[in-house]
């Protein structure tokens, strides 16, 4: 796995603390999937996710300086300041979305985008069975120009 | 100002796909070529396609629109006037460093618009005019695809095999099979096997974000180190901010900024390829005494008739698992069906769609959450992992273009109030989608909601019904009347006859199609006729 991109900004613990709620709340685990807290998101993988997108510390740090419980405060950001809660939830479900493990119960392979050069006859394989053979037969469709017709 | 003692050949501006084009061919022809980019070369590890936080870059650091990305050698763009956000990268390989890689020639019917259809103007060249330089410009990128297709005339046969349509391709296609609709394998400017400089594709699927394996067919991979082998000369990081002139009104060169120091390079020829933005921009910024209104302005129109060519998408899920996130991201199978003008349908022109690789987790939430209905859905909480359960390896997305008609309220001005880190002023860009392109999108989305249902998924949604493609074209028209165009269909400016033009901006009209292969194509016709006709050329220094 890559180097982690180095963010020189770092939570402190209460924010931390209160962020996992946050993110609880917004991703809650299920149909196979862990919550949000279950693979650290407001640890190592906030972090990472604000050091790809440096110009959302902002934002995670002003809604969790929101006073209010989290449930309300998230409430309130979606029915009055969509834009904000878009960008808060975004890097949010971003930092839980590059963790492996989410990403193999989600059926994505590997961490990163993994080479695999197709076969020689791979791309024949999608074709093998004359799946073309209707489009062929239905002969030209393009729209001649006077040049086309000479 | 610094000087330079070499007048070059040929002085060409802008290292993207034109540019580099051209650069590519005088090069190899012998000719002595400088070539002025803004931006700098992108090493391939620093490119964020093989990070697991590929997307959230995507989304920041390598955003294709320069006023999100903000790089040093980006210049900002006004567009509290335009409906769209303008995209591009200023970089060695332009925008093809990071275009998806799709390869689509223009059809006959796209350079007879007026003829056909009543409406815009014709080219002053034909497809046929043309063909012989996408096959040459086809064999220099590494284009990937089948021949056969009978949505084009005969002989669009690139010079590698065709990807996978993989199992996204198969399904969709089986979908359109039943509805009788016309589809065909996709072409990309992406080799199939290893070729010439380039890799064979590694189907990691992020095109859009440049190619981290040197397959894809960008500009700096595939044309420019041909180009520099042959003598080329390359000044990276030389922002231009103007095109020169002689006492005769010929262009002399250009001036241009490197790290804050002003310098000057003298040339006989001058070639412009800056994209439907930078080249007005550029041309608007050149400004003299004998051109008061821009260089080669004499009809108005520079900077006029701007074609960001609107895309629309609709994503589709199904049962199946589908592994849509393989590359190469453009294009799995494409159809023609709705392209040509059927005047039933209430507009005129067409829309041109492929089935894309969708891409990774990020981008899925994305779509929940910018879709037609989807996003009044609820999606947070419990109902997070449901939906992404349902969509990741299940999704088929269709991607469709539509011909986006010149206006002249669509324009690109200047905006001195703005200005890049060199103080030159931004563009702005003045945009609103007509009703016409409104009607395309309209009309062939709901076709595409019909051939999701066709193919069996489960549910489909609307993801963008309206948006910027990245596609800028129009703002230095081509034509055979200097009074109504800028350029002749060679490029070359009908005010400045050792001037050249050759990026999309010189499009009269925009197809419904991606512009990347026939940019290319011009470029190649231009630079073959400038190296032919070097005897009779009138140069400038």
């Amino acid at each position: 796995m890559s180097t982690p991109l180095q963010l020189e900004f770092r939570l402190s613990q209460a924010q931390r603390d209160r962020l996992a709620v946050f993110a609880d709340l917004l991703i809650s685990g299920g149909a196979g999937l862990p919550a949000a807290t279950e693979v650290d998101v407001a640890g190592a993988w906030i972090d990472r996710a604000l050091g790809a997108r440096p110009d959302l510390v902002e934002t995670v740090v002003g809604v969790l300086a929101e006073e209010g419980e989290p449930a309300e405060v998230l409430a309130r950001l979606r029915a009055q300041e969509p834009e904000r809660f878009d960008a808060f939830a975004f890097v949010v479900a971003g930092a839980y979305l590059i963790h492996p493990r989410v990403r193999k119960l989600l059926g994505y392979p590997g961490g990163a985008p993994e080479p695999s050069p197709a076969f020689p006859d791979e791309a024949d394989a999608y074709l093998e069975d004359g799946i073309l053979d209707v489009v062929i037969e239905r002969g030209p469709s393009y729209r001649p120009t006077p040049e086309a017709r000479g | 100002m610094g000087t330079t003692n070499d007048v070059a050949d040929v002085l060409i501006i802008g290292a993207g796909a034109s540019g580099s084009v051209a650069a590519k061919h005088l090069a190899e022809q012998g000719f002595n070529v400088v070539i002025l980019e803004q931006g700098n070369w992108i090493n391939s590890s620093e490119l964020p396609g093989n990070k697991p936080e590929y997307e959230l870059l995507g989304s920041g650091k390598w955003n294709p629109d320069p006023n999100v990305r903000a790089w040093d050698a980006d210049y900002p763009v006004n567009v509290e006037n335009s409906e769209q956000p303008v995209f591009m990268y200023n970089a060695v390989g332009g925008s093809t460093v990071f275009f998806a890689g799709v390869w689509s020639r223009f059809l006959p019917s796209d350079f007879r618009v007026r003829t056909l259809d009543g409406i815009a103007d014709d080219w002053p060249i034909s497809y046929e005019d043309l063909a012989p330089f996408y096959e040459a410009v086809e064999r220099d990128m590494g284009v990937s695809g089948m021949g056969g297709n009978p949505a084009y005339p005969p002989g669009y046969n690139p010079p590698l095999p065709a990807h996978p349509i993989h199992a996204t391709g198969r399904k969709m296609a089986e979908g359109l099979n039943k509805l009788g609709w016309h589809w065909w394998t996709g072409y990309s400017a992406i080799p199939s096997q290893k070729y010439r400089n380039q890799k064979q594709c590694a189907r990691l699927g992020i095109c859009r974000l440049g190619c981290v394996e040197g397959a894809k067919g960008s500009a700096d991979v595939a044309l420019l180190p041909d180009a520099l082998k042959h003598g080329a000369k390359l000044i990276t990081g030389a922002r231009v901010s103007q095109v020169t002139v002689n006492e005769k009104g010929l262009a002399n060169g250009a001036t241009y900024f490197r790290e804050g120091k002003e310098y000057h390079q003298a040339a006989k020829v001058v070639i412009v390829g800056a994209n439907g933005i930078g080249t007005p921009r550029l041309l608007l910024m050149s400004m003299s005494g004998r051109f008061p209104n821009g260089l080669a302005n004499s009809s108005g129109l520079v900077g006029k008739r701007l074609m960001l060519h609107p895309f629309g998408s609709v994503i589709g899920l199904y049962d199946d698992d589908l592994d849509d996130w393989y590359g190469p991201a453009g294009t799995q199978i494409e159809s023609m069906q709705f392209y040509e003008t059927d005047l039933s349908r209430g507009f005129v022109r067409g829309s041109k769609w492929h089935v894309m690789g969708t891409g990774g987790p990020v981008e899925m939430l994305t779509r929940w959450n910018i879709g037609e209905g989807a996003r009044d859905e609820e999606f947070w909480g419990d109902q997070f992992a449901v939906k992404m359960k349902q969509a990741v390896n299940h999704s088929i997305d269709w991607i469709i273009h539509a011909e986006d008609l010149p206006e002249e309220t669509n324009y690109v001005s200047l905006d001195h109030g703005l200005t890049d880190s060199d103080g030159l002023p931004a563009p702005k860009v003045h945009y609103a989608t007509a009703e016409n392109t409104h009607k395309i999108l309209d009309f062939a989305l709901n076709r595409a909601l019909e051939s999701h249902a066709a193919a069996g998924a489960t549910k489909a949604w609307i993801t963008h019904r309206n948006f910027s493609s990245g596609h800028n074209m129009g703002t230095a028209k081509m034509g055979d009347d200097p009074a109504t165009s800028v350029v002749n269909g060679y490029g070359q400016a009908h005010d400045v006859p050792n001037l050249y033009v050759i990026d999309g901006s010189v499009f009269p009209t925009s197809s419904s199609t991606n512009p990347t292969a026939t940019i290319c194509a011009f470029a190649k016709r231009a630079a073959t006729y400038i190296a032919k006709n070097a005897r009779n050329q009138e140069v400038g220094a």
